[in-house]
């Protein structure tokens, strides 16, 4: 069934028809070529996806983009409007990535736990970061990346 | 040794802003217009069955269906050592996951929803999820006409039997030295499948134009073997196959040669002029890309008194599923070097490459070596207790050294294993003992030594172009894959060295077999060695025309020319700079205003010439089979729960003897990243397959991969560098090798905490507690 | 996948028309994080999706006449980050934040965990422990369900179908306590519950015992309650006890466990709880969050 819903995306009220079952991942990506959520492991079990919906991080590979009808969305595209961020350069410095393919989940979920929790123990990173899957990387440039940036953050 | 600018110094990865800022574009964010059309495939149900019928008119009906395909259109096989795989069977599926049609459409969704109309009428055959079972005497043949199959000249399918190839070794005595032996120790190991999990699943777009071209972009390790693949098996001239690569979301082996992308290829030549999609699912992925083969090793070793190991008799039974198009090999490849890094004198070894109705195996990180490493290296540590020796030492006693004879006969090359070992079990304090506060709670060490050498074709070779811009910057074109190992910063930073231009000024491209030079594959740990061989090669003949071109137009000797700093200067004359970027393209304009020189190029080509897969197949001597092996060692300290079985890994500390490490960081990485992917096969990864073949944890809700709350508060990675004589700077790979040490340490260590030895993967706490209760009893 | 109509009905009265209207084939959607998946691999069908997440007042989380009231859209996310739920209700608060990952906690409801009744709903024995109500409304009128009557069978409620859950209500408790909540998965990351027990201590020594994941739904053992109450508990369960846990759970082997671990563990993990659950109502320690595994 077509809905057409209207939102915000990225700073930008947008509108777009979709049809109710369309998963908001699809309409991000071919629709709005979004291109930062991957599509990964389709149940919300990776991270890959992630993007933030009203500041909190999701996974939009199990959200019917009607529920968004109204709210607020930021992508990975979204956070960098700016440039790079200070903890992207954290990322690069670390190479807090291998392939690359979660590196905009990873940075998302790691956007809004440092908002909530901007002084946090490795553990309380290592914690919120768990739902992120990276495959290549081992987890602990990440987690030092986000440790370093936090520090220098307070410094 | 010489002091590099750029080899061996810290920097950031030149594909490290396209990362972190979302910019490295992989198959699936390609925009391909709206003539794009989606693929969806017809699955087997059954893990063995004949096709009595495919009735597809219903499917074709659907509204916004281009084209249905099956085996009646494409009947063609394809592989890459071993022709056995088809494109879609005709005569029977033979596991559960296999594509028996497909069809193209407007969108997924019409396509998967047309899907479901096919239908197929099967027989159910008997099937085999067994290697054990397959090769026992009246098993059902997979493969009936195993004998009409191409395959390569070095690998040995046996016709009536489902046994795609075997690989012996025999040298010295075998019988003899087992009658010589002062201790003997036999027993078998388990290792089960488990799969890559790339963040990416498989994904392949693929053009078929009105000129007869074809056209893919493909996340693959392997864009010019999958030309050459696609090129025989669709009779497409090769130079009318383009395979563009653009960033992979991660391969670990799975994307290294050529699987569901001839889905794609041949879908597109049913639809000239529209490209198609086919991306994979997760489930899709689990269940039709390639696995990691299932092992059921039988080792036994002879050792004297003194710890000398005297024999070994290594049979390896590898379930490589229902193709062995890309498994033989690592069949062979482990047939060659089950020895493990230790000189034996008197070897026994059979590795088989066993069908069965799985899905099909191929490469993993590790290409078979993590799996044998876990029977041989707890073997190693058995035999040491039994002798009353401590196993480090045992280890080191009979490590290989430079000059020792390999199982195939050929001399070892320089290593530091030695070093490696000594160096782990320092960092790990080995022999001290740790004591968990918590009464439940036992803390152990466990070690285990590794060694792999990369598993090629003997004319494996890699080609590199530069070319220099007019500012004085440079553009690599290679064919090797950015998969996250580092790979295009690698060849960056030769270059760099070479030509003294700084990584900034350096962008190395990704494969496009139109435009790019050839390169084998990216597997086997080889790249950097061998693509790099082949860059610094290119890089020397443009820095010989850049001397070639100021010393004809400045009449400088060339000898006295060398370059620093992105200029040429001269060794008589300090006064002397001219900066790259004032004629690399241009020229140097002489005093009558004509100019000398053009623009700068380099090309270089590797292959290893002393290589030779020609060896006596009864022995497997003769021949010189691999180009070097890469060596090192890995430990870890454990805490195990006794009541609840579960084991945490608190410590870990592998080092590799790199030759010459390129990028400290990037090192350091491939350590961690192979370490933690190696605790995953050894706690918890393995597909579970029901008695028909049929997996039961196709999604990450029951196939756990590790996450941040799995890694071990402490880990060193460590190198060492005893250079590599034919490595670009010294260097040999080290990608794979991280997560081969640590299936065998974490079983030691076990073992070491409550003396109890699982011969099995993953150690489960439900195995650990079983284990404890039968030692209890 | 079929195609579904989807509404946002803005009020209850809204809802509960639609219920009556659509009956089963309509589905309730809160969060979404099992029912759109559900839905998109197509294991259930439904011809009309009602999002009630962001329906006024839903998300409400506070203290009234000694009940706490979770509204059916408080997400785990916001009981894992409220100092209320922390101090006052720590159990509920511990067993949240085991719930999954923070980007599905940040959209998963509690409501929603009990409601999808999967045998291993982490937030399960916490409620049980504290004889939490379940607050469900239709247009026949509001009624409370008591938990231990919510659970009928592996995905099953005793929710009619023209109903929906407004709330969740748990009572306070007066006087000290401690408690805890252990849930052994696979590994540390992401899982779901092998076995999951939730242990309550008082400091009259009453006792209050919950599983999950160890039969076809969670449940209290009331029975071992009362065997222990009154007495300290020493660390380690006796005989009689153990058999009276084993004949009262009916665990299942699966992928994820044996029958056999899974009794094993309702063993070890009730020591364990208990022991965290007496001494945090003592002194404290272990801190609630802490690994008790």
């Amino acid at each position: 069934m077509k809905k057409e819903i209207i939102f915000k995306l990225n700073d930008e009220m947008v509108s777009v028809t979709v049809d109710s079952d369309e998963l908001l991942l699809d309409v991000l990506r071919d629709k709005f070529g979004l291109k930062s959520p991957k599509r990964s492991c389709g149940r919300g079990e990776c991270g890959a996806c992630s993007v933030l919906l009203n500041g909190k991080s999701v996974r939009s590979c199990i959200i019917f983009a009607v529920e968004v009808a109204g709210q607020e969305i930021i992508t990975f595209e979204g956070l960098q409007k700016e440039g790079m961020t200070d903890l992207q350069k954290s990322f690069l410095e670390h190479n807090s990535f291998q392939c690359g393919f979660c590196t905009s989940g990873v940075t998302i979920t790691a956007t809004e736990f440092l908002q909530k929790n901007p002084k946090p123990t490795v553990k309380e990173i290592k914690e919120a970061l768990a739902g992120n899957l990276c495959r290549c990387t081992g987890y602990s440039s990440i987690v030092d990346a986000i440790y370093d940036y936090t520090k220098k953050k307070g410094e | 040794m010489k002091d590099y600018k750029y080899v061996g110094k810290k920097s950031i990865r030149i594909d490290g802003k396209a990362k972190v800022m979302g910019a490295a574009k992989y198959t699936d964010d390609l925009e391909f217009g709206p003539n794009l059309l989606h693929i969806a495939v017809l699955s087997s149900p059954h893990a063995h069955a004949k096709i009595l019928g495919i009735e597809t008119s219903e499917a074709e009906k659907v509204p916004g269906v281009k084209a249905v395909i099956s085996g009646k259109d494409f009947p063609q096989k394809f592989g890459l050592y071993l022709r056995d795989h088809a494109i879609f069977p005709n005569d029977k599926v033979r596991y559960v996951g296999e594509q028996v049609a497909a069809v193209i459409a407007k969108t997924k969704k019409i396509a998967q929803a047309a899907v479901k109309k096919i239908q197929v009428e099967y027989e159910v055959l008997p099937n085999i999820q067994n290697a054990l079972d397959s090769i026992k005497p009246n098993a059902t043949l997979i493969h009936p006409n195993l004998g009409n199959y191409e395959v390569v000249p070095w690998l040995y399918p046996q016709p009536g039997t489902n046994i795609g190839h075997v690989r012996k070794i025999r040298k010295g005595e075998i019988d003899k030295a087992f009658e010589e032996a002062d201790f003997i120790l036999e027993d078998q190991y388990h290792v089960p499948h488990v799969v890559h999990a790339p963040m990416e699943n498989h994904i392949a777009v693929a053009l078929f134009d009105y000129e007869d071209r074809l056209t893919m972009w493909n996340s693959t390790q392997s864009p010019h073997t999958q030309r050459n693949i696609l090129a025989s098996c669709l009779n497409i001239p090769h130079k009318d196959v383009r395979v563009i690569a653009p960033y992979v979301g991660g391969g670990f082996g799975g994307k290294a040669g050529i699987s569901m992308e001839v889905i794609a290829a041949v879908a597109a030549m049913k639809v000239p002029g529209c490209p198609v999609k086919l991306a994979w699912s997760r489930k899709e992925e689990f269940e039709n890309s390639s696995q990691r083969q299932e092992l059921f090793a039988k080792v036994k070793m002879g050792v004297k008194n003194d710890g000398t190991i005297i024999a070994l008799k290594h049979e390896l039974f590898w379930d490589v599923g229902a193709s062995a198009e890309y498994g033989s090999n690592v069949v062979n490849a482990t047939g060659f070097s089950a020895i493990g890094p230790y000189n034996i004198p008197n070897v026994y070894i059979d590795s088989f490459a066993i069908y069965t109705n799985r899905p099909p195996c191929g490469a993993y990180r590790g290409f078979g070596y993590s799996e044998f490493h876990f029977g041989l290296e707890s073997h190693i540590d058995r035999i040491a207790k039994k002798l009353n020796m401590d196993p480090i030492e045992f280890r080191k006693k009979n490590a290989i050294k430079e000059g020792d004879k390999v199982a195939y006969g050929v001399e070892m090359g320089p290593t530091g294993l030695r070093e490696c070992i000594e160096k782990v079990a320092e960092k790990i304090e080995m022999g001290k003992e740790v004591i968990s506060d918590d009464p439940d709670k036992i803390i152990a060490k466990g070690f285990a030594c590794a060694w792999k050498a990369p598993a090629m074709p003997p004319n494996e070779s890699s080609a590199a172009f530069i070319k220099f811009n007019e500012d004085g910057s440079i553009n690599i074109l290679v064919s090797g894959m950015e998969l996250g190992q580092g790979y295009l910063t690698s060849m960056a930073k030769i270059a760099a060295e070479v030509l003294s231009i700084p990584l900034e000024k350096i962008r190395v491209e990704h494969p496009d077999t139109d435009r790019n030079p050839y390169e084998w594959q990216t597997v086997a740990s080889h790249t950097t060695w061998s693509s790099g061989n082949a860059v610094k090669k290119a890089a020397i003949e443009a820095k010989g025309r850049i001397i070639e071109t100021v010393s004809r137009a400045l009449n400088y000797k060339k000898d006295t020319l060398y370059l620093e700093d992105e200029m040429v200067k001269c060794t008589v004359d300090s006064n002397f700079s001219l900066a790259l970027k004032d004629f690399v393209i241009n020229g140097i304009q002489m005093k009558d205003g004509t100019f000398r020189g053009g623009p700068i190029l380099g090309t270089g080509i590797f292959m290893p010439e002393f290589t030779s897969a020609m060896v006596d197949p009864e022995t497997g001597q003769g021949g010189h089979p691999n180009v070097h092996y890469t060596t090192g060692a890995g430990a870890v300290e454990i805490e195990i729960d006794k009541r609840t079985g579960r084991v945490r890994v608190l410590k870990m500390a592998e080092a590799f003897d790199a030759g010459k490490v390129l990028n400290p960081d990037l090192a350091k990485g491939q350590i961690i990243g192979g370490f933690m992917q190696g605790l995953g096969t050894a706690l918890w990864e393995e597909v579970k397959f029901d008695e028909n073949g049929k997996i039961l944890n196709p999604n990450f809700t029951d196939y756990k991969i590790p996450t941040t709350l799995e890694v071990p508060d402490e880990m060193y990675p460590i190198f060492v560098e005893v250079a590599q004589p034919d490595g670009p700077f010294g260097v040999r790979g080290i990608g794979e090798h991280t997560m081969i040490p640590v299936m065998p340490a974490v079983g030691n260590a076990i073992a070491n905490a409550l003396g109890i030895r699982l011969t099995e993967v993953p150690f489960t706490p439900e195995r650990i507690l079983a284990a404890l209760e039968k030692k209890g009893k | 996948m079929s195609t579904f109509d989807y509404k946002r009905p803005a009020t209850i009265g809204e809802v509960v028309k639609l219920l009556d209207e659509y009956k089963t084939s309509a589905k309730l959607l809160l969060g979404g994080t099992d029912l759109n998946l559900m839905l998109t691999e197509d294991i259930i069908k439904a011809d009309i999706v009602i999002d009630i997440k962001n329906i006024e007042g839903l998300d409400v989380l506070q203290i009234k006449d000694s009940n706490l009231i979770i509204g059916a859209g408080v997400t785990f996310s916001q009981i894992v980050d409220s100092p209320l739920m922390k101090e006052k209700f720590p159990v509920i608060w511990e067993s949240s934040r085991t719930v999954a990952s923070m980007g599905l906690r940040n959209r998963a409801t509690i409501t929603g965990n009990i409601c999808s009744a999967v045998p291993s709903a982490d937030s399960a024995p916490a409620l049980l422990n504290r004889d939490a109500a379940v607050v469900a409304i239709s247009s026949q009128g509001k009624r409370e369900i008591p938990i231990e009557d919510f659970f009928t069978g592996p995905r099953k409620t005793s929710l009619l179908d023209n109903e929906m859950v407004m709330s969740i209500k748990v009572p306070e408790i007066h006087g000290k306590f401690g408690g805890s909540y252990i849930k052994m998965g696979r590994y540390r990351g992401e899982d779901l519950a092998q076995v999951g027990v939730a242990t309550l201590a008082t400091e009259d020594l009453n006792y209050k015992i919950s599983y999950c994941a160890v039969g076809p739904r969670p449940l209290r053992v009331k029975e071992v309650e009362a065997l222990l109450n009154g007495k300290e508990f020493q660390g380690e369960l006796n005989q009689e006890l153990k058999d009276i846990i084993l004949r009262t759970v009916s665990p299942i082997s699966d992928i994820r466990a044996s029958k056999e671990y899974r009794e094993k563990m309702c063993l070890v993990l009730l020591e364990r709880s208990l022991k965290a659950s007496l001494s945090r109502m003592k002194n404290g320690e272990p801190q609630y969050g802490k690994e008790l595994l």
